[in-house]
C-alpha cells in the first residue's frame, strides 16, 4: 500500500519558487522568478540556458542545497525546508558538480567515495559493497587506492560519480560535468549516463553543449530564471523556438545539415542526432565526372610553407624528476611553427599539450631536445627569459590563476609597467579594443565581479598588452557557452589578421578547425601526427584511434567520401565542403 | 631542475606502499609506538639513551624495509641549521665551575662538556627527523585520520567534535598538494606577464617580494575552492546526519599489543639508561 503511494508521487515537484542570491552590502541579486516543474522517476532531463539563467540554482534546490524564499520543493513527497528530511533527499538525490577537483574529500579514492555513505551511517560491510559496486560501474576500480590529485580530469569526473552513486540515489543530477573534460572523457561520461539511465535511474543533465542536450528525452530551457520552453528535443530544437534568441544555439548537426539541406534535398534539415545526418547523406551516382584529385588539396596545403619561427627537436620533460612522483610528459616531440600562421595543438588529457606550450615562452626549459622561440635559443643558459616571456606571451586556461590585481585596468596595465613602458594607458586601451572590452566602462570594474568570458577577455588583453609577436593559448574556450566562445574567436581571428602568430592548444576541435592551418597530434607525449589541419582532420579513424574527435565538417566529408562521393580529403571548412559539393552536383562550372 | 615544481617541496604524503612488518600493523599502534619514542627520544638527558634511540630507528627502517637513502634524503635539508646550533652549543652551554677547559684562546673556551652537549643535540635531532620521516613513509594519510580518530574517540564524551576535527585534518591533507599546485600555476601566469619567477636570478629580497602577489589570488581561489568543496560535501550528506560510520574497520591483533609493549620497553630504555 505504501508502495503504492510512492510510486505514485512525482520524484521532483518545484511549485512556483523564487530564489535571489544574497549579496555582500547590497541588493540580492534574483535568480529564479517563478518556477513550476515537475520531474518523474526514470526521465532523463536536459536543463539549458544561458549563463546566469538559473540553471545551476534550480539544479541546487533539487537535493537541498538551496531553499526557496519562496514556493516549495518536494522530494518524492519531502519538503526541502524541513532539515530532517535532508539526508534522505540527499541520498535520494545526488549532484555532480563541473570542475572535478573540487568535489573529492579524501585522501585514497576508495574512501571518498565511501565518503556519502559514511555520511548515512550506514554499517561498514555495507559500505565497503556499495564502494566497490561504484568503482566498477565507473571504470574506476584498478584506481581506487590512488591519490585523486593524481588522477587525470576525466577520471576524477567519474570518480565523483562513483561518490554519487555509491548512495544510491534514484536521481543524479550532472552539473556542466563535461565542461572541463577533453572529448574521450566527454564519449566515457556519455555512456555512463546513458547506461545509468537505461538502467532506470532519473538524469538531470546542465550543459552547454547542445548535442549532449538532444541526447535526453526532455529538454527544458531557462531563460532570466524562468522556463521559456519545455518539451522533447525535436520540440526544442526547432527553427520555431529561437534558441538564439535566449543566449542558445542548434545543435551542431542541425546548422551543418541545414546548410546542406540546401543542396542536398535528400538531407533533413533538422536531425537531431549526428547519426541521423550522417545516415541520411545521399550515395553519389553520378559517375561521369573524374574524381577530384586528393592531390589539389595536398599541394594547397604545402604551399603554406615559410619560415619556421618557432621549433621544438626532440624535446623530452619529466615532472618531479628524481622523486617517487615522476612522471614523463614529453617523450621526444618535434613541432615547426610558421611565422603569421596559426598552429594547433590537439590531444587529449594529459598528451602534453600545455607542458610544451610552456616550453614556447621560456616557462620550461629544456631538460631534452632543443627549443628556439623567434632568435631565442632557449638552451643557452645565458638567454633572458624575461625577453622570451614577452616575445612569446601566453594565455592560460583557468583565467582565475592569471588574475590578482584589484581593476581590470590595473590587471592589464601589470606587465607593460613592469616593462617600463611610458604609455601604459594608450597600451591598455588598444589591448581591451582587441579583445572586445570597452575602456572607459570596464578599466574600473573589479576583476572578482566579472563573468566568466569576460574574465577571459581580461586576461588575453593582459597578455597582449605585453605586445607579444606570439601568442599561445592553453584552451582558449573551455567552460564557455556558444555566445562567449564565439567572441573568443572572434577576437583570435582579429589577431591573426593583424599578422600574429598564434599557437593554441583545444579539445574543441570545431575551434581549431575554425583558426589552425597546422596541427601536431600529441598522444601521451608524443607527436603522432603532424601537417596542415585539412589532411589531419581528415584522418577521422586515426583521430579517433588517439581518443579525439574530428571536427563535424570532417565527418560529414569522411562519410560522403566513404559514400563515393569525389570531395577531397582535405576538407575542413563548412563553406568549402558546400562548394565541393555544388562543384560535383553542378557539374563543375568552373 | 625546474623552478616552478612546487609540488616537489610538498613533504607530506611521502607514504611508501610497501609491505613489511611495520606497515601491516594497525595504525593504532604505531601512532602509538611512534608517540612513545618521540616522547622518549625528546626528554631523554642521556647520551646512552640518544643513540639506544638512534641504534632502534636504524632497525625499524631495516624492518620496515625502507631504504636508508630515503631517510638521509629528509635529514639533508636540515643539516645545516643543526650544524649551527652544534656550533652555538658548543660555546655557550654551561659548565660546572671546576671543569678544566680543553681548549681556550682569548675569551673563547671549549669545554668537554659543551661537546657532549653539541653532540647529543645533533643526535637527538637526527634521530627525531628519521622518526618522522619513518612514520610519514609506513602511515599513509589515511591511516594517520582514522588512526588518530579511533583513538581521540573518547574525547567525544567531553563533547569535543572529535569527527569534524578528523575531517578538518582530512580536507587539509587534501589541500596541501592542491596549494602547491595552485601556486605553481599562479607563479607561472606571472612569470608570463614579466614577473622575476624563474628566471635564474634575484637575490633572497626579490624572491620575497614575489611572494606578495602570489598570495592574494592564492587566499581567493582556495576560499572560493573551499566553498565548493563545502557544498559537494553537503551535497553527499555530510552533517545532516548526527551520526557517521566509516568502512575502514581497524583490527588490533596481539602482534600489535606486543609491539605497543616493546615500544614503551624502548622508551622506558631511552629515558632511563646511563
Amino acid at each position: 500500500m505504501l508502495e503504492c503511494l510512492t510510486m505514485a508521487l512525482p520524484l521532483i515537484k518545484v511549485e512556483n519558487i523564487y530564489y535571489s542570491h544574497p549579496v555582500n552590502s547590497g541588493e540580492p541579486v534574483p535568480a529564479l522568478r517563478g518556477i513550476d516543474l515537475q520531474i518523474e522517476e526514470g526521465e532523463y532531463v536536459a536543463l539549458i540556458g544561458a549563463n546566469g539563467s538559473g540553471k545551476t540554482t534550480l539544479a541546487r534546490h533539487f537535493n537541498a542545497l538551496l531553499k526557496p524564499e519562496r514556493g516549495d520543493v518536494w522530494i518524492n513527497g519531502m519538503n526541502t525546508r524541513e532539515d530532517h528530511n535532508h539526508p534522505q533527499i540527499r541520498s535520494l538525490v545526488g549532484m555532480v558538480f563541473q570542475s572535478p577537483e573540487d568535489q573529492l574529500v579524501a585522501t585514497i579514492l576508495e574512501e571518498d567515495v565511501a565518503f556519502g555513505p559514511e555520511n548515512l551511517n550506514l554499517p561498514p560491510e555495507e559500505i565497503r559493497q556499495r564502494v566497490n559496486e561504484a568503482l566498477r560501474v565507473t571504470g574506476m576500480w584498478e584506481h581506487r587506492e590512488r591519490p585523486p590529485h593524481l588522477l587525470s580530469a576525466g577520471q576524477m569526473q567519474r570518480a565523483a560519480l562513483a561518490g554519487v552513486l555509491a548512495m544510491r540515489p534514484r536521481c543524479v543530477i550532472f552539473d556542466e560535468t563535461t565542461a572541463m573534460l577533453d572529448p574521450g572523457g566527454r564519449r566515457m561520461v556519455k555512456e555512463l549516463i546513458q547506461r545509468l539511465h537505461r538502467e532506470g535511474l532519473t538524469v538531470i543533465v546542465i550543459t552547454h553543449f547542445m548535442q549532449e542536450a538532444a541526447n535526453a528525452d526532455r529538454v527544458v530551457v531557462l531563460d532570466n530564471g524562468r522556463v521559456m520552453l519545455d518539451g522533447t528535443p525535436a520540440q526544442i530544437f526547432s527553427p520555431a523556438s529561437r534558441l538564439t534568441e535566449l543566449g542558445l544555439d542548434m545543435p551542431q548537426p542541425m546548422l551543418m545539415a541545414c546548410k546542406l539541406h540546401t543542396i542536398l534535398p535528400e538531407v533533413p534539415e533538422f536531425p537531431l542526432h549526428l547519426i541521423d545526418l550522417l545516415n541520411a547523406l545521399p550515395e553519389y551516382e553520378d559517375n561521369h565526372r573524374p574524381l577530384a584529385s586528393a592531390a589539389d588539396g595536398q599541394a594547397q596545403a604545402d604551399a603554406l610553407g615559410g619560415e619556421a619561427l618557432l621549433q621544438v627537436i626532440d624535446l623530452e620533460h619529466v615532472y618531479l624528476k628524481g622523486t617517487p612522483l615522476a612522471h614523463t610528459a614529453l617523450r621526444g616531440v618535434s613541432l615547426q611553427a610558421l611565422n603569421r600562421g596559426t598552429h594547433g595543438l590537439i590531444g587529449g588529457t594529459g598528451s602534453g599539450k600545455s607542458t610544451l606550450l610552456q616550453h614556447l615562452n621560456g616557462l620550461l626549459l629544456p631538460q631534452v631536445g632543443q627549443v628556439r622561440v623567434g632568435k631565442f635559443d632557449l638552451n643557452d643558459t645565458q638567454t633572458d627569459l624575461k625577453a622570451v616571456r614577452r616575445y612569446a606571451g601566453l594565455v592560460f586556461q583557468t583565467p582565475d590563476y592569471q588574475l590578482f590585481e584589484q581593476y581590470v585596468g590595473d590587471e592589464i596595465a601589470y606587465g607593460p609597467r613592469l616593462k617600463g613602458e611610458e604609455n601604459v594607458r594608450d597600451t591598455v586601451r588598444w589591448a581591451m579594443e582587441m579583445v572586445g572590452l570597452d575602456f572607459e566602462g570596464f578599466k574600473d570594474r573589479l576583476t572578482f565581479t566579472l563573468s566568466g568570458g569576460e574574465r577571459r577577455k581580461v586576461a588575453l588583453a593582459s597578455i597582449l598588452a605585453m605586445r607579444p609577436q606570439v601568442l599561445l593559448l592553453d584552451e582558449p574556450s573551455a567552460g564557455l557557452d556558444p555566445v562567449s566562445r564565439r567572441s573568443v574567436i572572434k577576437n583570435l581571428r582579429k589577431l591573426q589578421q593583424e599578422g600574429m602568430t598564434l599557437v593554441l592548444s583545444s579539445h574543441h576541435m570545431e575551434d581549431v578547425a575554425e583558426l589552425a592551418d597546422r596541427l601536431t597530434v600529441l598522444d601521451h607525449g608524443v607527436d603522432v601526427m603532424q601537417g596542415s589541419s585539412q589532411v589531419i582532420f581528415n584522418s577521422v579513424e586515426q583521430l579517433e584511434s588517439y581518443g579525439l574527435e574530428p571536427p563535424l565538417v570532417a565527418k560529414v566529408a569522411a562519410t560522403m567520401r566513404a559514400k563515393g562521393w569525389p570531395l577531397p580529403a582535405t576538407t575542413m571548412r563548412v563553406g568549402s565542403l558546400l562548394r565541393g559539393i555544388r562543384r560535383i552536383t553542378e557539374g563543375g562550372g568552373e | 631542475m625546474n623552478n616552478f615544481e612546487f609540488l616537489r617541496m610538498v613533504n607530506i604524503g611521502q607514504y611508501l606502499p610497501l609491505d613489511s612488518f611495520l606497515h601491516r600493523r594497525d595504525p593504532r599502534a604505531m601512532l602509538a609506538v611512534y608517540f612513545l619514542l618521540l616522547a622518549a627520544t625528546t626528554f631523554t638527558k642521556s647520551l646512552v639513551g640518544i643513540l639506544i634511540a638512534l641504534g632502534l630507528v636504524l632497525i625499524l627502517f631495516a624492518i620496515g624495509r625502507i631504504p636508508l637513502r630515503y631517510a638521509l634524503r629528509g635529514l639533508l635539508p636540515p643539516l645545516p641549521f643543526l650544524l649551527i646550533l652544534a656550533v652555538l652549543q658548543v660555546f655557550i652551554s654551561i659548565h660546572p665551575p671546576d671543569a678544566q677547559p680543553l681548549f681556550e684562546w682569548k675569551f673563547i673556551s671549549i669545554y668537554t662538556s659543551g661537546l657532549l652537549a653539541a653532540g647529543k643535540l645533533l643526535l637527538r635531532f637526527v634521530a627525531l627527523i628519521l622518526l618522522l620521516s619513518l612514520a610519514s613513509f609506513t602511515l599513509s594519510t589515511s591511516e594517520m585520520i582514522h588512526g588518530s580518530e579511533s583513538l581521540l574517540k573518547p574525547l567525544t564524551y567531553l563533547r569535543i567534535p572529535v569527527h569534524d576535527l578528523v575531517m578538518v585534518i582530512q580536507v587539509t591533507f587534501r589541500f596541501i598538494p592542491f596549494l602547491a599546485q595552485t601556486a605553481e600555476r599562479i607563479a607561472k601566469a606571472q612569470a608570463s606577464r614579466g614577473a622575476e619567477w624563474g628566471t635564474r636570478k634575484g637575490g633572497l629580497l626579490a624572491r620575497t617580494r614575489q611572494i606578495v602577489p602570489l598570495i592574494v589570488p592564492l587566499f581567493m581561489i582556495s576560499l572560493e575552492r573551499a566553498e565548493t568543496m563545502a557544498l559537494a560535501m553537503d551535497a553527499r550528506g555530510y552533517g545532516s546526519n548526527p551520526r557517521r560510520s566509516s568502512m575502514i574497520v581497524l583490527r588490533f591483533t596481539w602482534q600489535d599489543g606486543v609491539v605497543i609493549l616493546l615500544a614503551a620497553a624502548a622508551g622506558a630504555a631511552i629515558l632511563l639508561l646511563g
